[in-house]
């Protein structure tokens, strides 16, 4: 009797499901199409035509095709340079940052440890309250950090955040994996880096990952402290090519007028693709991780 | 009388020795901390403890020399005409995006649930928050060439409909609205993974026992999916509730111009402008200092009510 009610049920129901159903994939996909679009609009103008992409209107494909933007937007120095600062900084500093980010964890997992818990709060405390801008800026100055890409490195290399995380994580690791080596007479830095570290590899994957795209996608660090333009990273340099389109391309000796077959709107439209290409080539790969990150997130510290 | 004083402090002493006896035999575990320890000593207390200029005429050339001046900082703040229309266009700005953006996720989140294909699902999240990865350089790259006033695919697009040609990144009417629709299209696929991930957490188990008594989908997300998730609701209330004085500085720091300052212009763009440009150290450290209070304060107040209603905290 209860089954046949319950099938007899998931019938009637099943009409309005299939709409709610049909609507539902509808809707994610054109949703998934705005979310898309923006990106394919500026890289699909690049490559256009500038009397094409002075009408304006919806780019599916290049109207026009031509590489006359990137041959322009690639004469200018601060592109390359922009390129190796961010790509030198993001190595060292997603480096130090994560290994730094697990010494400090680790330690601080340790239930026993003495003045942990005072250590725990004071470092959540960074995350609730902050000197701010120009104190931090002040300190970098006191440092005598600026204009060197240090200061582009150091201030972002441990957050509270990943730190809480990843203490989350190795207070999950059964204390006894270590005991064994322990008896064996191991330090506990030797247990660290033998037992704990490989047993973490994909939550530390996912925090340099976490840190990687924050230095990457930091400009504000130059435009605060790096007065030296060849020393700019890649999204500072963007910055000034989109706010001073002109200059930034006189600059670089070239003319930028609808007749140089470049305009400001193809330039930016171009340096924006510059810039954002390498992120786009890592996304598919990476991004299961980024998931993850939200998972090990969801454990309170 | 000597007896009490001479037992607390030898329980005081024994301690002592007891921690210390800890901490040599942790010592690898402190040698482990020094570079963190060091790092937050450095970078986020000593800027913390920097905060003292607020209190003081700061003296660029010789910062041994600044005078302490009490709350006049805080004062002229206060008495300026120009820092009360910013506090209000921060609270303004935040408010909307909080209001309008924070139900998004939760709706996107219990949509996307009910779809089967898992590879629909994957594909159509991937394709959600990657503007959560892309720096607000890039985005805002990406909004100028769509709103450029004289070929922009939205300005014609905005022309068709209304007839008129709206430069919405330089028109104080259109620029606020603006900022609010670009970080939803920036945020809303991340929030939407923070939720979809506690939802996968339900134990299926529950919603079994709902259908067998003969609970419809609406009833199971109205019963089961949406309390489920309510902690993390609650936890991203307050992380909002804390950032209430963020307006959303790299988004606007990029776009604005001084044609929409009246309306756009921040905290932290006017501390920006105030300090670095302007060189007035003390002045818009007070500035920055207020916002860090008053968003403290918020994260305390809103952490203890959603702890003594929900149980549910921060910390």
């Amino acid at each position: 009797m209860a089954t046949k009610k319950v099938a007899g049920t998931t019938i009637k129901r099943s009409q309005a499901e299939q709409v709610y159903t049909v609507f539902n994939y509808a809707f994610f996909t054109v949703l998934s199409i705005i979310m898309l679009y923006p990106f394919w609009h500026v890289v699909m103008m690049s490559f256009s035509s500038v009397e094409a992409t002075a009408k304006g209107g919806v780019f599916l494909w290049p109207q026009g095709f031509n590489l006359d933007t990137y041959t322009k937007v690639f004469k200018d120095p601060s592109i390359w340079t922009g390129y190796l600062t961010t790509i030198m900084v993001t190595i060292i500093g997603t480096f130090l940052g994560t290994l730094f980010t697990a010494t400090t964890a680790y330690p601080l997992s340790k239930k026993d440890l003495p003045f942990g818990k005072v250590i725990n709060i004071l470092i959540l405390f960074t995350m609730l309250f902050s000197g701010g801008m120009i104190p931090g800026y002040l300190l970098i100055k006191n440092m005598h950090l600026i204009d060197n890409r240090w200061s582009l490195i150091l201030p972002g290399l441990i957050s509270a955040y990943n730190v809480i995380i990843m203490r989350s994580f190795f207070s999950t690791i059964p204390e006894s994996l270590e005991e064994s080596a322990r008896l064996d007479g191991a330090n506990d830095v030797t247990i660290f880096a033998k037992i704990i570290l490989p047993l973490s590899k994909a939550s530390i994957a996912t925090i340099a990952l976490f840190t990687a795209v924050g230095y990457w996608n930091d400009y504000f660090s130059s435009v605060l402290y790096i007065n030296t333009k060849s020393r700019w990273a890649l999204q500072a340099v963007l910055r000034y090519m989109l706010t001073n389109t002109n200059q930034a391309m006189q600059a670089a000796g070239v003319t930028v007028a609808a007749s140089t077959n470049v305009t400001a709107a193809t330039i930016k439209a171009a340096s924006v693709v510059v810039a954002t290409v390498p992120i786009l080539c890592v996304y598919p790969f990476v991004q299961k991780y980024f998931v993850k990150g939200v998972m090990i997130g969801g454990v309170k510290g | 009388m000597a007896n009490p004083r001479a037992a607390t402090a030898e329980t005081f002493s024994e301690r002592l020795r007891r921690t210390g006896r800890e901490m040599v035999k942790k010592r690898w575990l402190f040698l482990l901390l020094v570079p963190g320890i060091l790092f937050f000593v450095i970078f986020k207390y000593i800027p913390i403890f920097g905060l003292k200029i607020a209190f003081q005429d700061y003296n660029q050339y010789d910062p041994a020399k600044s005078t302490w001046v009490g709350f006049k900082q805080f004062a002229e703040l206060f008495s300026k005409n120009s820092f009360l229309p910013v506090l209000r266009n921060t609270v303004v700005i935040s408010l909307l995006k909080l209001i309008l953006g924070f139900p998004i996720p939760v709706i996107l989140a219990l949509m996307m649930n009910e779809m089967r294909s898992m590879k629909f699902k994957k594909v159509s999240q991937t394709l959600l928050y990657l503007p959560h990865f892309i720096s607000w350089v890039i985005l805002s790259g990406i909004i100028m060439t769509l709103l450029d006033p004289d070929n922009g695919m939205i300005t014609n697009f905005l022309q068709m409909i209304t007839g008129e040609r709206i430069m919405v990144l330089t028109d104080s009417r259109y620029f606020v609205p603006m900022l609010i629709i670009t970080d939803i299209y920036k945020g809303l696929g991340w929030g939407t993974i923070i939720y979809f991930a506690a939802i996968s957490g339900i134990d299926p188990v529950l919603y079994e026992a709902a259908s067998i008594d003969g609970a419809g989908k609406w009833k199971q997300v109205l019963n089961i999916t949406l309390p489920s998730i309510i902690p993390t609701i609650i936890i991203q209330f307050i992380l909002s509730c804390g950032n209430i004085l963020n307006a959303g500085f790299d988004q606007i720091f990029m776009l604005y111009t001084s044609h929409v300052y009246d309306v756009a212009d921040i905290i932290d763009t006017y501390v920006y402008r105030m300090g670095i440009i302007n060189n007035d150290y003390s002045f818009s450290t007070a500035a920055g200092m207020f916002k860090s209070v008053v968003a403290f304060v918020m994260i305390l107040i809103v952490n203890t009510i959603a702890k003594k209603t929900n149980n549910e905290g921060l910390f």
